[in-house]
């Protein structure tokens, strides 16, 4: 064993699971620039051209490639699966085929049905019998138990989005420790785990914990077999980095095959990975370019990486996307960069394969990167519209130096964290339940207790706000109790098995909790405050318009008197939700991200009293609404900047998108712009940004042309998608926001 | 009241803000663009500066604004310009303001075409770091129908700036057909030369996109049927400058 770790450092990471001892011991932290990046090698074009032949064909078949629709997802579900046997360095598929997707009926049997209807799949009904009759999923677990008032909620859309009925994603196994110790060491770790002390002794949680690594230990067997299929056998240690790359890879892809979670993320390999790259460069096994190969090949399979979902579902969450999100770069505690070659050598795969939105590659940001580094992100940025940023400085202090990012925006220690994902909750629409006391404004159904009563006369600021207010102490409460719900029965019925083997058996974690149309929501109530609003009540009593007189300060050109109001909301709704406690002593946090469930939010909630029309879309995440930043950039950001991390840990998402014109006259002042933009925007506590470079003509173009347009990639809320999979209502969104341009 | 608490009290009017120029080549900047022009150029993209109307501001409050912002100007090199309108209309608050940014340690970058009496002129100049000196046309009788005004004030404010060892960026919007002959960039060229100072031409493209605001404005624009040069006629038009040893703003 001590043979495979040659020429590595350090020993806590030998004696204990500690995958950042390892890093920290070994990495080179690299301050130089991107000079020494290799272009593509001759394979990975003839290998990444088949592939996109593929991906063309799949947008042809209307967005699927093809389903297995008789075989149940599994670790090892499906025999090995190729694009190009020669061709390939690193392998494995989630099904024999590429881009075929199984099915995966854990988390409830009739997504499963409505997505093989859909795409015209003919799903066996042994199957459908199965989950019918014998084998209870997720979502009527969840559905079993819910009270009426919380279908109510979920019927009226303040609350949606919610992993009732599919997987909630969002865990992150720590697949390095694949490749560094083997899955024998893995599977020894938590068999001592079920000895131990703390697990011996018998409660209601302990034989739930025992179950669970019972199941990590039949999964981790299950991993071996699978690598076996591939002929690998990963019971010990990778000895070199193509190894290092395929036991990773084939950790990632267990997980996606037995789970179809979400956001099924990667987390924060690339500087771990790069020991690897580093030890047989320097022994001369490798050359820069074979590196690189390998680098481009595993992002290939990773943008392979499929899920079998609905037409609903794409709805929320546009694009097809699977947030594989690789978090890149950041600070060590120690006060070195974690930035290394092959930090650039991830990004530099935007280059070589051209832009995509997966891997999701997220940039942890910090003030003291090397100038070079932030240089060459904000390049790629600029040439590809394919990075995010996430503010490292703000997040170390809490997460410390090896969390990852896991789906847009939500920092978790990786192995030593999970959260249960609670998508987010429509604030405007809570506003507009307060007003009309309780009724919601479309259907005219009674949701919410009353707290107002609403008359056809200018809206008392002082009073909606108490109103408001208590309606936010009310929906918290249902929100807890809902989200409890749902992860007692994921837990049960749909438990991450291999993720989970993949972390500490005793974890950290967290209920993440989430808010939709803050803009709206902060403007509404400033209107009310700073203009006359008066609402007209249609003949249910309702108030469906408002005639606004005046004018107000809106949130996003850095007013305090409407960005204190956002800010305020914020903490409002964190401080209830904290006060209602989480299933299993989950700690509370909260995001402000949409993901692209701003348009339906939008849809689904009446004309609201900032002037937003009725249907209209929201902005998505934490963004101003359309239009009404009309101070420039910085002002917009210094709003967004000033609601508390402290009080929205799970995320604040900011999506910026300007001109190339706008961001300096040549290509090189642009980019230069474009680094102290962000390191402006973190320096004021800033937490997360989006980054588009693009002219809206070139949009409007690739609406009407989309096949001149196959990889044109944007970057809409803590995530990337391919513009044009986007549906027309989701584009012309994305044209209408705010595009700072000169 | 004590000098300081007047100089935060002097009034200005504005017509807006953007808190990210960025075609300064100087980082990101905070444009304050200021109301009012005496000039009448035919070919003014802001016509909706030209009167002296806005929105009443004082030192004070820009102040408090650009250190809010000051995270952005110490990451990209970035700082204060002034524009407009014609800034030097109202100097007394230019000269309050770039007093304070100057203590606060503040980049200022003035943006002007220099038509105002010298005295104003040098007072607000000798406390500006970079200069950005729109240059309309040399000929003073094309100048006088371009703009409605002689440019022999304009001239030799901007010599009297290059003596002072000023920093400055000659701004010249080449317009097809207007300002573009050999003669016109010749002249300048000769122009510049004179100076014998820091100063560097930046040959910018005339754009249409002034015309809709003459249009909603409801002025007419002499200029309609002008088009904007092509990359070509600007690059020909940069060449004249460096073959006659002028630099260029680069980029």
């Amino acid at each position: 064993m001590d043979e495979r770790f040659s020429g590595f450092a350090g020993r806590t990471w030998r004696d204990r699971l500690d995958v950042r001892d390892f890093i920290l011991s070994n990495y080179e932290p690299y301050e130089g620039d991107g000079s020494f990046l290799c272009g593509p090698t001759e394979r990975t074009r003839t290998l990444w051209e088949k592939c996109t032949e593929l991906l063309a064909e799949e947008r042809r078949r209307g967005g699927v490639y093809a389903i297995d629709a008789k075989t149940i997802a599994g670790i090892t579900s499906h025999p090995p699966g190729y694009v190009d046997r020669d061709l390939e360095i690193i392998v494995g598929l989630q099904t024999d085929e590429p881009l075929k997707r199984a099915i995966n009926p854990w988390g409830g049997i009739r997504m499963v049905e409505m997505a093989c209807n859909e795409y015209g799949a003919k799903l066996e009904p042994k199957v459908c019998e199965i989950f019918h009759k014998y084998r209870r999923t997720h979502n009527d677990g969840v559905f079993s138990v819910y009270t009426d008032e919380m279908r109510a909620l979920r019927g009226c859309g303040v609350i949606t989005g919610l992993p009732d009925a599919y997987g909630r994603g969002r865990i992150i196994g720590d697949y390095r420790r694949v490749a560094l110790y083997g899955v024998d060491r893995l599977i020894e770790e938590k068999r001592e785990d079920l000895r131990s002390p703390e697990l011996t002794t018998i409660t209601p949680d302990t034989i739930r914990l025992r179950e669970e690594v019972h199941d990590q230990i039949l999964a981790l067997e299950e991993l071996k077999g699978m690598a076996c299929s591939y002929g690998y056998d990963i019971s010990g240690p990778a000895t070199n980095a193509r190894e290092a790359f395929q036991w990773l890879y084939f950790g990632y892809l267990a997980a996606i095959k037995q789970q179809n979670g979400a956001a099924m993320s990667l987390g924060r390999t690339s500087t771990f990975l790069d020991v690897y790259l580093s030890r047989d460069l320097r022994e001369g096994r490798l050359t820069e370019e074979q590196a690189q190969e390998l680098v481009d090949d595993f992002v290939i399979k990773l943008r392979l990486a499929r899920q079998l979902r609905t037409r609903a579902y794409d709805e929320l969450f546009a694009g097809d996307p699977l947030w594989v999100t690789e978090s890149i770069g950041g600070m060590a505690e120690d006060g070195r960069p974690l930035v290394t070659k092959t930090s650039f050598r991830f990004l530099q795969t935007l280059y070589n394969l051209g832009p995509a939105p997966e891997p999701n590659l997220t940039v942890l940001w910090a003030e003291r990167l090397p100038r070079p580094f932030k240089e060459f992100a904000c390049r790629v940025s600029y040439d590809t519209s394919s990075i995010q940023y996430e503010n490292d400085d703000l997040i170390r202090p809490i997460f410390g130096d090896d969390y990852a990012v896991a789906c847009c925006v939500s920092a978790m220690r990786v192995g030593k964290e999970m959260q249960f994902f609670g998508a987010r909750s429509n604030l405007p629409k809570a506003l507009l339940l307060a007003i009309n006391g309780g009724r919601d404004e479309i259907s005219g159904a009674k949701v919410a207790p009353e707290f107002y009563q609403v008359k056809e006369e200018p809206l008392e600021f002082g009073a909606v706000w108490d109103a408001f207010t208590k309606t936010l102490e009310w929906l918290a409460g249902k929100y807890v109790d809902t989200m409890n719900v749902i992860h007692y029965m994921h837990d049960r019925y749909a438990y991450e098995s291999l993720e989970m083997a993949l972390h500490d058996t005793h974890v950290g974690r967290f209920m993440a909790f989430g808010m939709a149309g803050l803009s709206v929501l902060a403007d509404s109530l400033s209107a009310i405050k700073y203009a006359k609003v008066t609402p007209r009540l249609d003949s249910r009593g309702i108030a469906t318009e408002f005639d606004i007189e005046g004018d107000f300060p809106k949130f996003g050109n850095n007013d305090d008197r409407v960005d204190s109001i956002a800010r305020e909301c914020v903490v409002l709704f964190d401080t209830k939700l904290k006060a209602h406690p989480a299933y299993r002593e989950a700690r509370h946090t909260l995001s402000i991200l949409t993901i692209t469930s701003n348009v339906v939010y939008g849809k689904m909630t009446g004309s609201t009293p900032d002037g937003r029309r009725r249907g209209e879309p929201f902005a998505p995440g934490a963004n101003p609404m359309h239009g009404r930043d009309v101070r420039g950039a910085v002002a917009s950001l210094a709003s967004v900047a000033k609601i508390p991390y402290e009080h929205a840990m799970d995320g604040i998402s900011y999506t910026f998108s300007i001109t190339p014109g706008a961001l300096g006259r040549t290509r090189d002042e642009a980019i230069s712009n474009l680094a102290g933009l962000i390191d402006g925007y973190f320096a004021k506590g800033g937490h997360h940004m989006n980054v588009n470079v693009f002219d809206r003509r070139t949009l409007i173009d690739a609406m009407e042309h989309p096949e001149k347009y196959p990889q044109l990639t944007i970057r809409v809320s803590g995530y990337a998608v391919n513009f044009v999979k986007l549906t027309r209502e989701q584009q012309e969104e994305v044209i209408a926001r705010t595009i700072f341009e000169r | 009241m004590s000098c300081e608490q007047e100089r935060e009290e002097v009034k200005g009017y504005i017509h807006s803000v953007e808190t990210m120029g960025t075609v300064d080549n100087g980082g990101i900047r905070f444009v304050l663009f200021m109301q009012g022009c005496a000039m009448r150029c035919v070919f003014c993209h802001n016509p909706d500066t030209w009167l002296r109307m806005g929105k009443e501001v004082t030192v004070g409050e820009i102040t408090r604004q650009l250190l809010d912002y000051r995270a952005f100007f110490d990451a990209s090199g970035g700082g204060l310009t002034v524009s407009g309108g014609e800034p030097l209309l109202q100097y007394r608050f230019v000269r309050a303001l770039f007093g304070k940014c100057g203590a606060l340690g503040i980049h200022r970058a003035l943006d002007t075409a220099g038509y105002c009496r010298h005295g104003d002129f040098t007072s607000v100049v000798d406390c500006t770091d970079l200069l950005l000196f729109s240059v309309k046309v040399m000929d003073e009788g094309k100048h006088l129908r371009l703009t409605g005004v002689k440019n022999d004030v304009i001239l030799a404010n901007l010599r009297s700036a290059a003596a002072r060892g000023m920093d400055i960026v000659v701004r010249y919007v080449l317009i097809p057909t207007i300002n573009d002959s050999d003669c016109d960039l010749h002249a300048l060229a000769d122009f510049v030369i004179s100076l014998n100072g820091k100063v560097r031409v930046d040959v910018l493209p005339y754009s249409r996109i002034g015309i809709a605001k003459w249009k909603q404005l409801g002025l007419n624009c002499e200029l309609e049927g002008v088009p904007e040069p092509t990359p070509d006629h600007l690059a020909r038009a940069r060449r004249v400058f460096r073959e006659r040893g002028v630099p260029l703003r680069t980029g």
